[in-house]
């Protein structure tokens, strides 16, 4: 018995001398590791991805949508036609943005806001979950909204939206958004104000800095329009991300693409378009 | 009663290997890179070190992704491209005192950066006060012994050679 005391305490001495050791003695129980990074741009082709502008960040977008691929020649296939949109994302926290825009098209505001619920954790919670809140305010004029009983509420819409998203491996990232939209004022005389639709959208990184994404939004209830599928390759350039799009509908915003869009892939009613964004940082 | 004592003996120096020893868990590990359109500049102040008195062994560890920088998208690409902390989440280094001369003390070992492991000697200054060991380095790495890439195509280039600059208080483990 005295010999098994003995020899372990020498054992012991001998241990504790090996590098190793000092190594363990640094082993911690490991905190839970947040998964990051799960797209390069704060969208994921025109709809909103769960990735936020960082705290103090604030990322200028130029965004630009051309005419249809099959205009022919003439319109040089559809570089003749360009909407733009500008627009501004702040990070007031980590897990907290807002941001202004304005399209040309119907002079539309918008206004949106980001919240991110929980992330994904290695090895634990599989899945980032952002809530996206939108209003939009369409400042075109026409006959109707020129008449003096004609009210400011009837030319905004809103959307609201969880983004669920999960990066399956480095590179592959999918997510998944249930999405209602409300128009205070409808088109058409039967049309249902309150619009649901699921969005699916994912981005497959082919580079280190190019990835290839996609989306497509399913319309669930009323559809009167087609469903749009868009396709979006990042180009990541340091301070800048260029985005290049081919989509069946030229709208830049949640309440104009998911349940408006009339364009068709199959005969070839594809608009390109291009986003640049660039950040600024702002906190000390 | 001889065997009692020759085993008090062992495990009194058994406690006393353990007395030599030196641990920080909040050590700080800055580095700077200068770079035509910015300057690069990271800080990871959750280091944590082992220095044994005795055997002159020192080890440090830290977690890349633990790095701040000013600029979050610069820490994103640091931890997404260059370093890819998700696949080599820890830097460690492993090594020991090889000489002490006039406050200047000579360390050499292996220091392990994305997954690669290369010797190096560093210059430095090891302190001991009566509790706690201030130790204080600057050193050169270069990129390419790491098989960190820099890309042609980014706007800020990267320069090949980062200086890296380590300031830790260790504390004596009772």
């Amino acid at each position: 018995m005295r010999k098994i005391v003995f020899i372990s305490f020498l054992l012991f001495s001998f241990f504790a001398n090996a590098q190793d050791d000092l190594l363990n003695m640094l082993e911690e129980n490991d905190e839970s590791i947040y998964i990051s990074y799960l797209f390069k741009g704060t969208k994921v082709v025109n709809g909103q991805s769960v990735k936020l502008p960082a705290k103090g960040v604030l990322q200028f977008n130029i965004q630009h949508r051309f005419g249809t691929l099959n205009s022919g020649l003439y319109n040089l296939y559809g570089l003749d036609f360009s909407q733009v949109r500008l627009s501004f994302d702040y990070g007031i926290k980590d897990w907290l943005m807002v941001g202004v825009g304005r399209s040309s098209s119907l002079k539309t505001i918008d206004g949106n806001s980001k919240v991110r619920i929980t992330r994904q954790i290695k090895d634990g919670f599989p899945f980032t979950i952002v809530a996206n809140s939108s209003v939009y305010l369409k400042q075109w004029k026409y006959t109707e909204s020129q008449k003096e009983n004609f009210l400011l509420a009837n030319k905004l819409s809103y959307v609201n939206q969880f983004l669920i998203a999960r990066k399956i491996n480095r590179n592959l990232t999918i997510q998944l958004t249930p999405t209602m939209v409300h128009y205070n004022l409808v088109e058409i005389k039967d049309e249902v104000n309150d619009k649901y639709a699921i969005g699916l959208g994912g981005r497959q990184k082919l580079t280190k800095r190019i990835s290839l994404n996609a989306e497509y939004f399913y319309q669930l209830n009323d559809k009167q329009n087609n469903n749009v599928l868009s396709l979006g390759f990042d180009v990541e350039t340091g301070g800048h991300v260029f985005q290049l799009h081919l989509s069946n509908s030229p709208a830049m915003i949640d309440s104009e693409f998911i349940t408006k869009t009339t364009g068709e892939w199959l005969k070839g009613d594809i608009y390109f378009g291009f986003n640049i964004s660039r950040v600024f940082t702002f906190n000390k | 009663m001889v065997r009692q004592i020759i085993n008090l003996v062992l495990l009194l120096s058994c406690f006393s290997v353990n007395a030599q020893k030196y641990l920080a868990k909040d050590g700080v590990i800055s580095f700077f890179s200068e770079a035509p359109m910015e300057d690069i500049t990271a800080i990871n102040n959750k280091v944590s070190a082992v220095y044994d008195k005795d055997t002159k062994q020192l080890v440090f560890q830290l977690d890349i992704k633990d790095f701040i920088f000013p600029k979050a998208l610069m820490q994103e690409h640091f931890n997404e491209n260059y370093l890819e902390s998700d696949l080599y989440p820890r830097s460690t280094f492993t090594g020991e005192v090889i000489s002490q001369r006039l406050g200047n003390t000579i360390v050499e070992g292996n220091l392990k950066i994305h997954g690669k492991t290369n010797k190096i000697k560093v210059d430095g200054i090891l302190k001991k006060e009566n509790n706690t060991v201030n130790i204080s380095a600057k050193f050169i790495v270069k990129l390419e012994d790491y098989d960190v890439e820099i890309p042609t195509i980014v706007m800020y280039k990267i320069a090949e050679e980062i200086e890296i600059e380590v300031n830790i208080e260790l504390k004596k483990v009772k």
